[in-house]
């Protein structure tokens, strides 16, 4: 009875769409895929069988405590996520004062300094990186976290403040006149009543500002490679480079450089993808 | 221009049934008006009609074809949408070519057609502006204007008027009235106003829920209302209603008692098993007139008074609570607090039983009915 | 959504106004706009062995431009990277915008699950990615020669990364697989955006669905697209973490997957034979500035300015 009112062009049409999505997700997917199966294989398995799942002969451990013994990925894993934590908080609050500051007070070169702040969105931070590095030897904060933190935090807070004004103009005219009609002042406003209501975007400032951070290769190789500071990206990059003929060392250390990623990823996916599009099309 | 006919149509969306078996005969030519509160399916049934949405059981035949499986553009129909939805990036121009073009028509067909469509509905200077440019009547016009060239076989109108201003809507529904004489098109109409439907059809489908209550003429629809939903969805101010109480009934007359404890003996053939029941009174506003004595009086205390010049609404509060609405003269003097005793003819009443189904009113005065 | 600009005056609340915009505004000039200025700065000093640094003017802009040396390094690594975005222009942005349209398709099934599924490569670090690809291309593990057999391809494969004539064009396909999800989320948003009535007009005007696409969709996203581009542009000249994660600094074979980003840190921190010149690396990050400035203001004003939002 339902296919009467099917059209023949329709069901062609939707098997044709679903074998083009189906077939560019498997090129996305597959590799992954291959790279995690045979991190748990032994290394005949990897050699003999590299597209098979790793059974009963193959399956093996080795890779995985090879990078443990010889690496130290937990601390890998405890910088980055210190360095993306601290960070996100710091830009948020930074952030999010500024952008209250450029979207409810009329002041004397507020277009110009948002414009001003804006410029960063565009403009690579890494160029002046010669410059950088001299002033965070001349803190003393070289090989440190707080100078990853302090560079990161002023990479993140041109569009975290942009997204976060936009947000912030959306917010009705009348809260915050209730609020001054209450007589509460303009510190306790802003960390009383605005800050709560930014919630919705945080999804999307933290998104916008941990990715680049997680995955950044550039300034932990120039201010924090030294012993007991890198970033997991930088870690597995020394890694590989050590151990490359290693074939499960080297698969068993991007494996749990992937895991925990794909598993956040797919439990936060949806919070993910709404921040992405969310402040991206503005 | 062609025949529709609906045949059992039912849509479902998964477990949810929305449209229960609609039929529906519609003539060449015919302007064709569906009504209804909001989510009785009207809408739902146009986009049916229109090949937007799927069918899920029934036939639907434009001009004598089975069109079930065909594409919107193979069906030979053109439609307005309620919010205009013209391409904001093309001109007025282009926006009306667009579908002629996709059709391969050659450009001077394509332009002789747009002109033409532009010249009756007064576009010729706008063509080349966008639609960011011109107000919302223009808007509306063009919206018209592409459904015009591609010369279909049936019109579909989604609530074309409901995003205009007041007057606008009036002035857009004449010339839409001129426009369906001029074309003698076909055309099937959405609307959840009323007074655009008893104005502009020559055939009403009231719909509730999913269902068609009554299909009928503007003035069959206002008479002789089948259904009690009907009768108060037609006619503005909407039909007064009363639980009257029914005392007798004798051949083709039933007596009752109206609140308040007047009695009226009205033209109704109702089953003798219905006596001792209560049952739904219906009177229009229009056809009560205050201070006076007739077949049906009833009477009640004036609590809110509207006057408009060319009349006064008088709203009564009667014996058991229920309000009616009476409309007097302009000049009429009555003030809040007075207690009003509001007559009709009997002929002018209607009755409706438990199930909201009307009796049938036997011998109907000329000015009650819709026969001519 | 009501707009409500700037509405209080400040002067009723000087120090909170100040004590909010202060602490980005420091930050951002410290560790942003300062260091930008800065290197530019530096890239008018030279320090001589042994000596002083002193100003040099523009001499070490000649040197970069002119020396036959510098200037075959610098001008091979531009036109690398030139390369390197015209694969992004031709092969990641359409990709992107197809499956953006075809997600965006009216009652697709498990849209959502595809979409998920197809930016993960995005969410992974370059370097991973880097890695990931340069096992399965490895000639020693044999993977990629399997997977090419099972299309009866296997003739094809070769040691495409140790090659000078494809190393740059496969670490671009690497790139490309990677990226592709940045401008499918974009294009995809901004079609999302369009309300169904248009493609309803559309289609009931005769359209399939392509040619909605074709006619009303596209045009309609044109000026998200542009953004796409301008945000390829810069990313792909600032690009460095996948070369240096699969070639090292020496982006080889022979200088042939060298790019800007490259070029910046072997000149900055040195290398093998030679030591690290942070002068000479402040003029090649100067240039880099101003070529991307070039694009960043071609876009602004030939692009952007052409390209009307339409109200929708």
């Amino acid at each position: 009875m339902m296919t009467k009112n099917i059209r023949r062009e329709d069901m062609s049409r939707a098997v044709i769409v679903h074998a083009i999505l189906l077939t560019y997700t498997l090129v996305a997917l597959y590799p992954i895929f291959l790279v995690i199966i045979n991190a748990f294989k032994s290394r005949k398995g990897i050699f003999s069988a590299p597209m098979s799942l790793p059974n009963a002969e193959t399956f093996s451990l080795e890779g995985f405590t090879k990078v443990l013994a010889r690496s130290n990925f937990e601390l890998f894993f405890f910088n980055s996520f210190t360095v993306t934590v601290v960070t996100i908080v710091i830009v948020l609050l930074l952030a999010s004062m500024a952008a209250w500051a450029l979207s409810e007070y009329k002041f004397p070169g507020n277009t110009w300094l948002a414009l001003y702040l804006a410029v960063g969105i565009m403009v690579p931070i890494r160029l002046g990186s010669v410059s950088i590095l001299n002033l965070i030897v001349e803190l003393g904060l070289i090989n440190t976290l707080t100078a990853l933190i302090l560079v990161y935090v002023a990479q993140g807070l041109p569009l975290a403040i942009f997204i976060l004004t936009e947000f912030m103009h959306q917010i009705p005219k009348d809260l915050k006149e209730a609020a001054r009609c209450d007589g509460v002042g303009e510190f306790k406003i802003f960390f009383a009543v605005i800050l709560p209501l930014i919630r919705p975007a945080v999804a999307t400032v933290a998104v916008f500002t941990m990715i680049p951070i997680w995955n950044d290769l550039w300034f932990p190789l120039i201010l924090a490679p030294g012993d007991g500071k890198q970033t997991i990206t930088l870690g597995i990059q020394q890694f590989i480079g050590q151990y490359v003929t290693d074939w499960n060392a080297v698969l068993a250390s991007l494996s749990l450089a992937i895991i925990p990623i794909l598993i956040l990823y797919l439990i936060f996916s949806r919070q993910l993808i709404r921040g992405l599009t969310s402040g991206a099309v503005k | 221009m062609a025949d529709l006919k609906l045949d059992q149509i039912r849509k479902s969306y998964g477990a949810v049934d929305v449209l229960h078996g609609i039929d529906l005969d519609v003539k060449d030519g015919e302007f064709v008006v569906f009504v209804g509160p909001s989510g009785c399916g009207k809408s739902t049934l146009l986009r049916i009609i229109a090949g937007l949405e799927d069918i899920t059981g029934g036939d639907l035949m434009i001009g004598g074809d089975v069109v079930n499986t065909k594409s919107p553009r193979d069906r030979g129909i053109a439609m307005v949408f309620q919010s205009y939805a013209l391409y904001p990036h093309m001109t007025v121009y282009k926006n009306m070519a667009f579908g002629l073009k996709l059709a391969n028509h050659d450009k001077s067909a394509i332009d002789q057609r747009v002109r033409e469509a532009a010249r009756i509905l007064q576009l010729d200077q706008l063509l080349d502006r966008r639609p960011s440019e011109l107000s919302g009547g223009q808007r509306q016009r063009v919206a018209i204007g592409r459904a015009i060239v591609r010369q279909p076989k049936v019109f579909l109108f989604d609530e074309p008027l409901s995003n205009l201003d007041a007057a606008l809507r009036v002035q857009t529904r004449i010339e839409i009235a001129k426009l369906h004489q001029e074309l003698e098109s076909t055309i099937v109409y959405v609307t959840h106003d009323q007074v655009e439907a008893m104005t502009l059809a020559d055939k009403i489908v009231v719909m509730n829920a999913g269902n068609v209550e009554q299909v009928g003429s503007p003035m069959q629809l206002y008479h002789h209302p089948q259904t009690r939903f009907v009768a108060g969805f037609i006619g503005s101010p909407a039909m007064n209603f009363t639980t009257v109480h029914i005392d007798a009934v004798e051949q083709g007359r039933v007596t009752v008692t109206v609140p308040g404890g007047a009695k009226a003996v009205l033209p109704f053939d109702v089953p003798a098993g219905d006596v001792g029941k209560d049952v739904e009174l219906g009177v229009r506003p229009e056809h009560l007139s205050p201070g006076e004595q007739g077949d049906l009086s009833i009477s009640g205390e004036v609590d809110v008074v509207e006057k408009l010049g060319d009349s006064t609404y008088l709203y009564l509060k009667l014996a058991n609570g229920d309000r009616f609405t009476v409309r007097a003269p302009g000049h009429s003097r009555i003030k809040i607090g007075e207690t009003v005793s509001a007559a009709a003819e009997a002929g002018a009443s209607h009755l409706f039983d438990a199930n909201g189904k009307a009796y049938d009113k036997l011998q109907c005065p000329a000015e009650y009915s819709a026969d001519e | 959504m009501a707009h409500s600009g700037p509405m209080t005056d400040w002067r009723k609340a000087k120090l909170p106004v100040f004590a909010f915009l202060a602490p980005a505004t420091i930050i951002y000039t410290l560790f942003m706009i300062y260091p930008l200025i800065d290197s530019i700065r530096l890239s008018f000093y030279a320090t001589p062995s042994g000596g002083e640094m002193a100003f040099v003017g523009f001499d070490n802009y000649r040197t970069i431009l002119g020396d036959p040396d510098w200037s075959a390094t610098f001008w091979n690594s531009f036109w690398n990277n030139m390369k390197f975005f015209a694969v992004h222009m031709l092969v990641q942005n359409p990709i992107g915008i197809a499956l953006a349209g075809i997600l965006s398709l009216p009652q697709l099934r498990f849209r959502n699950t595809y979409r998920t599924m197809m930016i993960m490569p995005t969410m992974l670090s370059v370097v991973i990615v880097g890695f990931i690809w340069q096992l399965i291309l490895s000639p020693v593990w044999g993977v990629g020669v399997d997977i090419l057999d099972i299309f009866g391809l296997k003739s094809l494969f070769g040691p495409w990364l140790g090659k000078e004539g494809s190393a740059l064009i496969t670490l671009s396909f690497i790139s490309v697989w990677q990226w592709v999800g940045i401008p499918l989320m974009l294009i995809y948003a901004a079609l999302l955006a369009i309300p169904d009535d248009l493609v309803d007009a559309a289609i009931v005007d005769g359209a399939t669905h392509f040619e909605v696409f074709l006619h009303i969709k596209l045009p309609l996203v044109l000026p998200t697209v542009a953004m796409v581009s301008i945000l390829t542009f810069v990313g792909n000249f600032n690009a460095f973490d996948l070369i240096y994660a699969v070639k090292g600094a020496l982006a080889g074979p022979n200088f042939s997957t060298d790019i800007m980003g490259t070029l910046f840190y072997r000149t900055f921190f040195g290398y093998q034979l030679q030591l690290g010149d942070p002068s000479l690396g402040a003029t090649v990050a100067s240039l880099m500035f101003l070529i991307i400035l070039a694009g960043v203001l071609f876009y602004l004003f030939a692009v952007q300015r052409r390209l009307a939002r339409y109200q929708l």
